[in-house]
Parts: structure tokens; C-alpha cells; sequence
């Protein structure tokens, strides 16, 4: 019989609370050094033009600017993740509107403020492309030129303003749609949304004598971060070091380098720490967004609603650079084969460069886009074949064993649980309870992103633990989690481990706060720790005992055996004094995932390892005279493989809806001919208290067999299906059916009115 | 500018200083006396994350002038409670899971004790109206409405 479990699966309040309650916690955008510099960004006002001339000598003169920096002053390299097309500063041109053109430093922000408005820049404007289908027109004017020359991961495709072109083919689609009683063909699109972290991105960086910097910020990525500076700043990364104080949110947004390198670079130009953080401006109009898309779905279904080929394309405005665009389309196709099996499918992902920000990652890159679509297409075709939403989905989810549109083998299949579950828990069997009232529901898949993690965990003399590990915690509870599984392998109590966590110079290394894979990785890798330091604890014990170590085992902070045992504060001692201490490095890596590789082309990304099943229901009501929707129930049916914490898994899943109902009732970063007119928190509307119903949870548990204690991954998953499943109930309530997201109260009269905007 | 001599009293303790008469308080709280509990974010009065207590009153530390604050008295994070001697919303807003980041959580709390001062047995409706201010991206509300209708129901008694 499998032991009790003391410490996992507990509602534990999380270790960092304490310090978040009571303002202690020193998050990036509060850490400050004496002497410091404040750095400010100019940034580019045209969408795309050729720089004649940048003049600083009127900045200069101000009193108290210390610095100003542009192009000129940093070397001319290239990065980027899959393909390296991004520069510090705009370089000859500008891209976007917001793209950054000089950076200043002064002894007050108000100086650098001044300063910025004090350079001159000349531009002469070139034509620029404002969407996908302006980027892919025949002679559409090209945002990267030499795009040829850049360099990139080799599977991409690319093509002029094409950054890649991700492909799933499997068996016949021709044939799949011949097969099908009807073909539905429909068009989808989505706008551009912001992660909405309350903490700015925030850096301050300072370099030693010895030529080395020191960067302390709110990334998701520390190791990635460090790799970046070293490519900018062209040093070894050991010259770099990054330090991750409290983050106040990231969603993705804080992935890549964001404002360190102008601290880094204005740092060694001054010779003095240097502070950079955004305003909401700038994150409105050049930070990461999520892409708008358009999504193109063509259907075939039998009479009796077997799916039988899907043919799809996603297009992504990923902006100027590539950011996450190529491995983003590349998720979608998956996306866009849905939680189903097909056997045909044609699926396509498109990451297109155009005038805009450079969007990037946010929670679940893809899938709340190609989501809306696929699921918003399932009630069109349930409602034209006259069958109910939930059992055309029924009929063709994935179930244990089935395969993955890859080819993957999918077990820990919990899918048609969540479904019977969240539809039992709205009330399925009243879809329209009322006028203009309806439920609507959705559902899913995702992935639990790999990557290695590494710990180094510790036992102190006093029997405490000391978690060291490379991940950031962005607020999840993630690094809890981890904690929780290190203390129930070591017998301790979670207030027994004290962490340690995200410096490059000296924690092990870890792939990073993204993907959904932080308390799945690095409990993993605790695990591994933990059965290490169970042989040296045992090797001592057994001396210590007289017992041979394999009838040790550990209870209680102890080693027992029988009715023998010594606490791990005296094995920690006993091994100070003659071993050098109780350590040990547990590390962990995902195993490979196996699929089909004839069916995917130019993918990143080609099948979901350890993946989540979801589904999503919702109870609403839309007032016919101005369109507005209230949300009066929202049920989330999630396979979580396995919680870890309750409480963190069930604050991942409503924090996630509430995202996932911003973007399908109000968030839009508007752009007007390449210019954001939206570019602060009144006109960019995300939900808050009075926007939201109580979101209930039900944590459907179908083990991960990589997963610790089965666990999968939990962060993404829940901002998947909101945008589908209002959309869905939406149409339930009011007959009428919204393809484009945001559903303003303005679209739902407009479409009630039968008016086109 | 003219730098201007002010007393502001903050968390019961008076301080002398000199703030430059545009400046709001949160830069005074932050950067001249290092009450980074004070969160600083879209410094426009939009998010609640700078929320402090004036006069027993919710504020956004962003949009008020330091220089407007002599003479009242100003309650930050720092002075609601400590590791030893926590205010009942912090205890419920750790037992029941409302902190993630944490970011937006010092403004929530203030927000929460200052309509919790007036209105001891709130609604959650009630709570909802009082706490629309304050901008989390992280939770969804529901279990920092917890927190706040929990520890109402810890301090009603005690009042």
C-alpha cells in the first residue's frame, strides 16, 4: 500500500506569503542601488521609415543626463529565439511605432524624461503593412528586406514577409472532406492582448571593476536572459549574471530580455548602476503581446457528426520581429486539430511579419486563438446537423490510447470526464434557461512544456532544507509545489524548506517560469534530490545504527529502524564534520515525446508532452438592448494529472478564466495605421471585480505517468477555452454567432441589428 | 523648483523632509523613505496597485500629492502589521490562497481594511463594488473576496 501523503496534495498556504502580505517582498521594479541612474527609452513614432539623422547634442547639455545611447554605441548583432531578426535600436529603419531608437540615463527619471524629449530624430516614411493580409498582398512592401540573411533554427520556412509556415499533414484530406456528408468552411479572427502583469518589466544593472554586470530583474527566464546579454553585450555569459527578485506577474511577457539590456548597456556607458522600467505606455505599444489571427477552418462531417478531415490555417500578426511567432504557429496546428481524432488533416500556422509590436508569449501562445475558432466551429456544426454540442464532441474527443494528430500516443486521457463533468455541473440539460440567457461549452488540450531543471538541495545542521533552484516564481506557487513534493520525499514539513531561487551565478540551471512546466520539472528534479540524499543519509544512518541501509527509511525529520533512529539535524552534523555536508544535485529532463516526424513540416513543436485535457462551461446572460453580457456561472473541468497544492491549482484555474474572459468580452489593443490608440489601462479594459462571476473548479485526476506524483502541467490550460465558450453561450442565448473576438456589447447589437460595422 | 519642507505622518511616525512640490506621495513613500511596500505601476489611478490609507480612506498614492498629505495621517503596508503581529486580512489573505504574485496584494489589503473599517458586514457584492479599483491579473478575485468576507467575519466580533 503506497505510504500517506503528508505534505502534497495539501491546501499549504505557499512559502513566499508571509512576505507578499505584509510589503516585505522585494520585487524587481523595487530594487534600487546607491548611485543609481535612471534609463529611459526613446522610441520610434513611425511605423516604418528610414532614419535620416538621431541628434543628442541639445539632450546632452540638460542638466543631470549622463547618457544617451543609440544604435551607434552597441554592436551590430542580431537576436532572437528560432530566428535572430531583432537589434537593441532600430538600425537604418524603424519598424514599428514603438520600437526603441536611442536610451538615456540620467540622475532623475524627470531628467531622462527631458532628455528623450530633447533628441531629434528625422525619419522619411516608407509604405508599411498594418495586417497579415496586407503583409502576404502580391508586392506588399517587405518588413526585413534581408530577411535571407538572418540567421534561424533551419527546419523554419520562410518566405518575404513569412516568418514561418508550421505544418501538420496526416493521411488524405482531399479525401477526408470527399468522405464527409458536410463540409463547414469558416473564418475566424482575433485581436491583439497584453499579458496585464501589475508589475512593470523592470531591470537595474550594475558592472564591477573585474568587467562583469549584474542584473537584477523580473524575467521569467533567467538563463535565457543571460544568453541574450552575452550575444548583445558580446561577453562569455559566466561576465553576466541575472538575479530574479519578486515578479509581479509574467503570463509570458517576461520571457525574453525586455529592458535589461538598455540597463546593461546605459550601466557601462555611465560607469554607474543604471535603473530601466516600462511605463504602462510602453507596455501597451512595445512589449510582447499575444497575436491577433486569422484562423481559416474547413470541415467534413458525416451526417451522424464523425469528424473526417480538417483543413486549417492560422495566420499570426507576430509584428515587426518574430518574437514567438514561428514556434506559436507551430503549437497552433496542434491547437487546431483539437482534442479530436481525424484522420485527415491539413493544418497550417503562419507567423507573418507586419508594422506592429512584436508580440511574443502569452499563457498558452496559440491556444486561446486557435481554440475560438476550432470550438466555436463545433456548435456551428452540432447546430446545423441538429445534434447537441456536447455529444458531437463526445463522439469524437481523444480518449486513453488514441493518437495525437502527430501520431503521439495519448495516455492519461481525462477529456470526456472533464466534459460530462462541467457540462453535469452548468446544467447542460437547460441550454437556454431563460431569454437571452445560454450555456455554452468548450474544451481542449495543452501541453506540459520540457526543458531540464536542475536543484541543488541541501540539509542544514538544524535539520532544515535548502531548496537552490534556477526556476523563478512568478507567481504561480509553482516553486510551493516543488517544495511540497521535496518535502514529502525527505520526511520534513513544508515550513522546513527555505528556497533559494534564480541566480545565474550560482543556482543550477533550469529552463525557466514557462510552458507549464515549473512544479512538474523542478518537483521532478527535487524528487531526484531527494533520492540521493536519502542513500547518504541512510549510509550515515546505517553507522550511526548498526542497521543495514536498506531497512532505513525516513519518518519524521528521522532515519528509523524499528525502534532505532537519528534525526536529520544530527545526520546533517555528523556529515559537516566529516563529509563535508549533506548535499546532493537532482536533475530532471522530460523524456522525449515520440511522433510521427513525416507528418509535421518546418514544426517547433510537435507533440505535447504530458498533456492536459480541459473543459470549460459557462451560464450567461446578454441584455438585447446594449449587448452586454454577465456572467453568472463559470465551471472549469481540469485533468491537473495530480494537485499538488488544491488551492494554488484551483487560483491557477480562475486566474486563468479571468484572462481568458478579458480577451473574449474586452481586450483589445487597438491599432489605427500601425499606431496603438489604446495605450493605457482606462481604453485597455481588463476584468476586474465587478466583471467576473465565482469560477468553480473541479480537478478531474488522470496521472501523468512522467509527472511527480502524476502530476501535469496547470498554469496554461485554464486561459484556453474562455474565448470559445462565451462565444458558444453567446450564440446559445441570442441566436446570433460572433467570429470575432473581442464580443463587445457593440458587435452582439450590431449583430442583433443585423448591422455590419 | 523650489524644494518644499513637509511633515508627513506615516504609519504614526512623523518625518521631516523635502519634496519637490509636484511630486506624488508614492515617490515620496519609495524613493525618499523606502516604503517599497507601496506598489508603483500605471501611476494614473488606474490599477490600485499604490493604494494607501489617508485618513483612514482608500487612495491612489500616485495621483496625490505628497505635499497635500501634512497634517493627515497615512497608513502604508509597513504599518498594518509585521511577521509577529499580523492584521486579520493578512492572516486570511495567506490562509486562503488569495496571494500570487503578490504585486496588487498591499493595495488590495488597504482597499479591503479601509471598506471593512466602515462597513464591518459587508456582502460580497458589497466587496466586489469596494475592491473594483484594484487590478489583479493573477487570482480572478475569488479567493481575495474570500480573504476579504473571512476576516470581516473575524474582525465583526471584535469591534
Amino acid at each position: 500500500m503506497a505510504p500517506e501523503l503528508r505534505v502534497v496534495g495539501k491546501p499549504l498556504p505557499r512559502v513566499d506569503a508571509y512576505g507578499k502580505v505584509t510589503g516585505k517582498t522585494v520585487y524587481a521594479a523595487d530594487f534600487t542601488l546607491p548611485g543609481m541612474l535612471f534609463g529611459k527609452v526613446l522610441r520610434g513614432t513611425e511605423p516604418h521609415a528610414r532614419i535620416v539623422r538621431i541628434d543628442a547634442r541639445r539632450a546632452l547639455t540638460l542638466p543631470g543626463v549622463r547618457a544617451v545611447i543609440s544604435a551607434a554605441d552597441v554592436a551590430d548583432v542580431r537576436y532572437g529565439g528560432a530566428l535572430k531578426d531583432e537589434t537593441v535600436f532600430a538600425r537604418e529603419k524603424v519598424r514599428y511605432v514603438g520600437q526603441p531608437v536611442a536610451a538615456v540615463a540620467a540622475a532623475t527619471s524627470e531628467a531622462a524624461e527631458a532628455a528623450l524629449a530633447a533628441i531629434d530624430v528625422v525619419y522619411d516614411p516608407l509604405p508599411a503593412v498594418f495586417d497579415v493580409e496586407g503583409a502576404l498582398a502580391p508586392g506588399a512592401p517587405l518588413v526585413h528586406e534581408a530577411w535571407e540573411t538572418y540567421s534561424a533554427i533551419p527546419i523554419l520556412y520562410r518566405e518575404g514577409n513569412i516568418c514561418n509556415r508550421a505544418r501538420i499533414l496526416a493521411g488524405d484530406v482531399e479525401r477526408g472532406l470527399a468522405e464527409a456528408d458536410r463540409v463547414f468552411e469558416h473564418r475566424f479572427t482575433t485581436r491583439m492582448v497584453h499579458q496585464g502583469y501589475t508589475e512593470p518589466r523592470a531591470a537595474v544593472a550594475a558592472w564591477d571593476s573585474a568587467g562583469q554586470v549584474t542584473v537584477w530583474s523580473n524575467t521569467q527566464l533567467p538563463f535565457e536572459v543571460q544568453n541574450t546579454l552575452a550575444e548583445i553585450l558580446q561577453l562569455p555569459p559566466s561576465r553576466i549574471r541575472i538575479l530574479v527578485p519578486g515578479i509581479g506577474g509574467g503570463f509570458g511577457g517576461k520571457l525574453r530580455v525586455g529592458v535589461e539590456h538598455f540597463a546593461a548597456l546605459l550601466a557601462r556607458k555611465t560607469g554607474r548602476p543604471v535603473r530601466v522600467i516600462t511605463t504602462s505606455e510602453e507596455e501597451l505599444t512595445a512589449a510582447y503581446p499575444r497575436q491577433g489571427t486569422i484562423v481559416e477552418l474547413k470541415t467534413g462531417v458525416t451526417r451522424d457528426g464523425r469528424l473526417t478531415g480538417k483543413q486549417g490555417r492560422i495566420f499570426f500578426d507576430t509584428g515587426a520581429f518574430a518574437g514567438s511567432g514561428p514556434g506559436v504557429a507551430s503549437v497552433a496546428t496542434l491547437i487546431l486539430a483539437g482534442p479530436y481524432c481525424i484522420p485527415n488533416l491539413h493544418l497550417e500556422g503562419y507567423a507573418v511579419y507586419t508594422n506592429k509590436t512584436n508580440c511574443g508569449s502569452f499563457r498558452a501562445p496559440s491556444g486561446p486563438q486557435a481554440n475560438f475558432a476550432v470550438e466555436s466551429q463545433m456548435d456551428i456544426i452540432a447546430d446545423a446537423l441538429g445534434m447537441d454540442p456536447l455529444d458531437l464532441r463526445l463522439r469524437n474527443i481523444v480518449r486513453e490510447g488514441d493518437e495525437g494528430p502527430t501520431g503521439q500516443l495519448l495516455t492519461g486521457v481525462g477529456l470526456e470526464e472533464c466534459l460530462r463533468r462541467a457540462a453535469d455541473a452548468i446544467g447542460w440539460n437547460d441550454r437556454r434557461p431563460g431569454p437571452s440567457r445560454g450555456k455554452g461549452i468548450a474544451c481542449g488540450w495543452w501541453t506540459t512544456t520540457g526543458g531540464s531543471s536542475g536543484v541543488y538541495v541541501k540539509i542544514n545542521p538544524d535539520g532544515t532544507v535548502a531548496l537552490n533552484t534556477g526556476a523563478a516564481e512568478i507567481g504561480t506557487g509553482a516553486l510551493t509545489g516543488a517544495a511540497q513534493v521535496l518535502a514529502e520525499q525527505l520526511s520534513v514539513e513544508l515550513s522546513d524548506i527555505n528556497l533559494v531561487s534564480a541566480d545565474t551565478y550560482s543556482t543550477p540551471f533550469d529552463f525557466g517560469a514557462q510552458g507549464s512546466r515549473t512544479a512538474f520539472s523542478v518537483g521532478n528534479a527535487c524528487r531526484a534530490a531527494a533520492a540521493d540524499l536519502r542513500r547518504q543519509l541512510f549510509a550515515l544512518a546505517s553507522r550511526q545504527l548498526g542497521v543495514e541501509p536498506d531497512a532505513l527509511e525516513l519518518r519524521e525529520r528521522h532515519v528509523v529502524a524499528g525502534g532505532k533512529r537519528v534525526s536529520l539535524a544530527d545526520l546533517s552534523r555528523l556529515s559537516q564534520q566529516s563529509g563535508g555536508g549533506l548535499i546532493a544535485h537532482g536533475t530532471f529532463i522530460a523524456p522525449p515525446t515520440p511522433y510521427d516526424t513525416k507528418r509535421v513540416e518546418a514544426h517547433v513543436y510537435p507533440a505535447f508532452h504530458s498533456p492536459s485535457f480541459h473543459a470549460h462551461a459557462v451560464d450567461l446572460a446578454v441584455d438585447p438592448e446594449t449587448g452586454e453580457v454577465t456572467l453568472h456561472r463559470y465551471v472549469v473541468a481540469q485533468d491537473v494529472g495530480f494537485a499538488l497544492n488544491p488551492t494554488y491549482v484551483e487560483g491557477q484555474i480562475e486566474g486563468g478564466v479571468a484572462q481568458g474572459v478579458g480577451q473574449a468580452l474586452s481586450e483589445e489593443i487597438v491599432y489605427e495605421n500601425g499606431r496603438v490608440v489604446n495605450p493605457n489601462l482606462t481604453d485597455y479594459k481588463m476584468p476586474t471585480t465587478l466583471d467576473l462571476p465565482r469560477i468553480e473548479s473541479i480537478l478531474v485526476q488522470h496521472p501523468s505517468a512522467v509527472g511527480p506524483y502524476g502530476a501535469k502541467g496547470v498554469g496554461e490550460p485554464p486561459n484556453i477555452e474562455p474565448p470559445a465558450a462565451v462565444a458558444n453561450a453567446v450564440a446559445a442565448a441570442i441566436g446570433v454567432r460572433i467570429t470575432s473576438l473581442p464580443i463587445t456589447a457593440e458587435k452582439i447589437v450590431m449583430a442583433l441589428r443585423k448591422e455590419t460595422p | 523648483m523650489r524644494k518644499l519642507p513637509l511633515s508627513l505622518t506615516i504609519n504614526g511616525e512623523t518625518h521631516e523632509l523635502l519634496a519637490e512640490p509636484h511630486h506624488p506621495l508614492l515617490e515620496v513613500l519609495r524613493t525618499q523613505l523606502g516604503l517599497i511596500g507601496t506598489k508603483e505601476n500605471c501611476l494614473e489611478g488606474e490599477c490600485g496597485v499604490c493604494t494607501v490609507l489617508l485618513d483612514g480612506m482608500a487612495v491612489n498614492s500616485c495621483l496625490l500629492l505628497a505635499a497635500q498629505c501634512q497634517g493627515r495621517r497615512i497608513v502604508t503596508i509597513e504599518g498594518l502589521g509585521g511577521p509577529e503581529t499580523l492584521h486579520p486580512l493578512q492572516e486570511t489573505f495567506v490562509e486562503h490562497g488569495a496571494v500570487q504574485c503578490g504585486y496588487c496584494i498591499p493595495g488590495m489589503i488597504l482597499a479591503a481594511k479601509a471598506y471593512l473599517d466602515q462597513n464591518p458586514e459587508p456582502t460580497e457584492g458589497e466587496i466586489r463594488e469596494a475592491l473594483s479599483g484594484n487590478l489583479c491579473r493573477c487570482t480572478g478575485y475569488q479567493k481575495i473576496l474570500d480573504a476579504v468576507l473571512a476576516a470581516a467575519g473575524v474582525l465583526a466580533p471584535m469591534r
